[in-house]
């Protein structure tokens, strides 16, 4: 580490004639709530350091002296992009613990909310690359678009991004009758959208151009990093804990995995748009398979777990999604880890940026689809 | 009775009659009231009404920073997108430089390692400023309020005009603070800023 990062790297230094120390972030408009500083040749980044932990908020701490129920509201806000996504695992990991059988509907309906928020989430994601690429356009449809599917999770969720959808036990409430025949006609919509987006932003040349090459990772780097979701799938490895591990009824529905061998920002981008088709075609077989009956087992609000631990992962929306948990028997997990993508993605941005254009770093910051909020926790 | 009181006052606060000066002032009652009077054309005339297009100007035109501090920017996000469309009350954020905003939008929860760096930024901006805490988490920690990283609110660092409940807010009500900062706007004395 021969770069200052903290004090001293407050503002951008001269070194000698062609080298200089940059400080990007946290006021940037290419890094909210992130800083790293990079040493730049002329247009060439020769090192780069991140500086993460401006949202570190102490969530696992927290949940030591909070009951398993009440830390699900904190859990949820370290990612509101994907917020049935990160409390999934820990419920999952309480209940393994509390010795709880879920309801299947109630499995059915984690999926579907989960697999709605990978979509809202990857069109947050898109919205961003897009004006990282000087695409105003591809900020304003995604958006715009991302509020169709917020709306089908108000419609089960009942609160516009964070519900707390999943509680030990079960979900909070059932899905309202209408909301098949909705979900179908946004689906029909968005599917037709992305056919538009592809002709407008993934198949036009300026995209090719500022993303074909930029940033690669190998697969052996990929592997080697730890990296997860996205990153790791465009680089060539099939990894999706959905069907690796499956959990809930991941294993009775058919999807494909998208992979790409390029490990470049173009096929992190094409990764991201194949899944939200991927996503649909989840949903649509959940709404056809989904029997009736109970959506949760009534649990005591100072439920005790058994002394033990366990450990689940899921697919957040990108990547490898765990928690740990252990508990010591009473009502309040004696410590919990959680092990959150974004984190384990940051790795490969040192690795990806040194030797690029500094023009290109926004693109490459972005196609990592690192969200430091998750990141700190 | 109360009319009786009424007219006992107005006779004392009538103005002395010609000639019943008292023996201390040197100036007639008429130069005071011409003062008076002056100062009231005046402020009619002039201050009022560059107070009011300096307002107006200040109104519509309020660009925040783009400083992400937490959670809500995605709300923020949704609110520069084309549903809610901040843009239509003249907000729009300011990518260039911190001398051309003058609005601060506290995304969230404040941590430890980001409150020095907020109050660097807001010290940057040129000197009619606004702040709107948007969250629980600005407003009190909202529930990080027993953590051991987070400020028990924005306001211990820099002064805040207007607070939004919600954690995190709904964009209507981000919206419903804009129109409110701006009524502050309306109404304040281009005298005293901030």
């Amino acid at each position: 580490m021969s770069l200052p990062t903290q004090s001293s790297g407050l503002f951008t230094e001269q070194v000698s004639e062609d080298k200089l120390v940059v400080s990007i972030g946290p006021q940037h408009p290419g890094a909210g709530h992130f800083r790293f500083t990079i040493r730049v040749e002329g247009d060439t980044i020769t090192e780069c350091i991140p500086d993460p932990g401006y949202v570190h908020r102490g969530g696992e701490k927290q949940t030591e002296y909070r009951t398993y129920i009440q830390s699900i509201p904190m859990i949820e806000r370290s990612s509101l992009l994907d917020v049935t996504n990160i409390t999934l695992p820990y419920c999952m990991a309480a209940e393994e613990l509390m010795g709880i059988q879920v309801p299947p509907r109630a499995q059915y309906l984690r999926m579907i909310m989960s697999e709605n928020q990978r979509i809202i989430s990857h069109l947050y994601w898109l919205g961003i690359q897009g004006i990282f690429l000087g695409h105003s356009t591809m900020f304003m449809w995604p958006l715009g678009d991302r509020d169709i599917f917020i709306d089908l999770g108000q419609m089960i969720g009942g609160a516009r991004i964070t519900y707390s959808y999943c509680v030990p036990g079960g979900v909070r409430n059932d899905m309202p009758p209408n909301f098949k025949d909705r979900a179908m006609k946004v689906f029909e919509y968005f599917e037709s959208r992305l056919k538009d987006y592809e002709r407008i932003f993934f198949r036009s040349p300026l995209f090719e151009k500022r993303t074909r090459g930029v940033g690669v990772l190998s697969r052996s780097d990929a592997i080697s990093l730890g990296v997860a979701g996205q990153v790791l799938r465009a680089s060539g490895v099939k990894s999706d804990t959905r069907i690796d591990e499956p959990y809930c009824f991941y294993k009775d529905i058919s999807f494909e995995v998208p992979v790409y061998d390029d490990g470049d920002t173009w096929a992190r981008c094409m990764v991201h748009l194949e899944e939200m088709r991927q996503s649909m075609s989840i949903i649509r077989q959940c709404l056809e398979k989904m029997p009736q009956g109970q959506i949760k087992v009534k649990l005591s609000p100072q439920q005790r777990a058994q002394a033990g631990e366990a450990y689940c992962r899921t697919e957040a929306a990108r990547g490898a999604m765990a928690f740990h948990i252990i508990s010591d028997g009473s009502t309040k997990p004696y410590r919990t880890k959680w092990s959150v993508p974004s984190f384990r993605n940051l790795i490969a941005l040192p690795k990806l940026l040194v030797g690029s254009h500094v023009a290109d770093m926004p693109a490459i910051y972005w196609s990592l689809d690192y969200w430091p909020v998750e990141a700190d926790r | 009775m109360v009319a009786q009181e009424l007219e006992s006052q107005q006779q004392q606060q009538q103005p002395p009659k010609k000639g019943s000066a008292s023996l201390h002032s040197h100036e007639g009652p008429g130069l005071n009231i011409l003062v008076g009077k002056a100062r009231e054309v005046i402020q009619q005339a002039i201050v009022d009404p560059v107070t009011y297009l300096a307002n107006w100007g200040r109104l519509y035109s309020l660009w925040p920073v783009h400083l992400e501090t937490a959670c809500c920017s995605i709300e923020w996000g949704a609110v520069s997108g084309p549903r809610f469309d901040a843009e239509r009350y003249g907000i729009l954020e300011a990518f260039g430089s911190l001398r051309q905003c003058d609005l601060v939008v506290v995304h969230g929860t404040v941590t430890r390692k980001m409150a020095p760096r907020l109050r660097f930024i807001y010290d940057q901006m040129p000197e009619p400023k606004w702040v709107i805490a948007m969250g629980a988490c600005s407003i009190s920690g909202g529930v990080y309020f027993d953590s051991y990283n987070v400020l028990p609110g924005v306001d211990q660092v820099i002064p805040v005009d207007v607070y939004v409940p919600g954690c995190p807010p709904r964009p209507e009500e981000l919206i419903d603070a804009f129109i409110l900062l701006q009524d502050k706007i309306r109404n304040s004395n281009i005298k005293k800023t901030s």
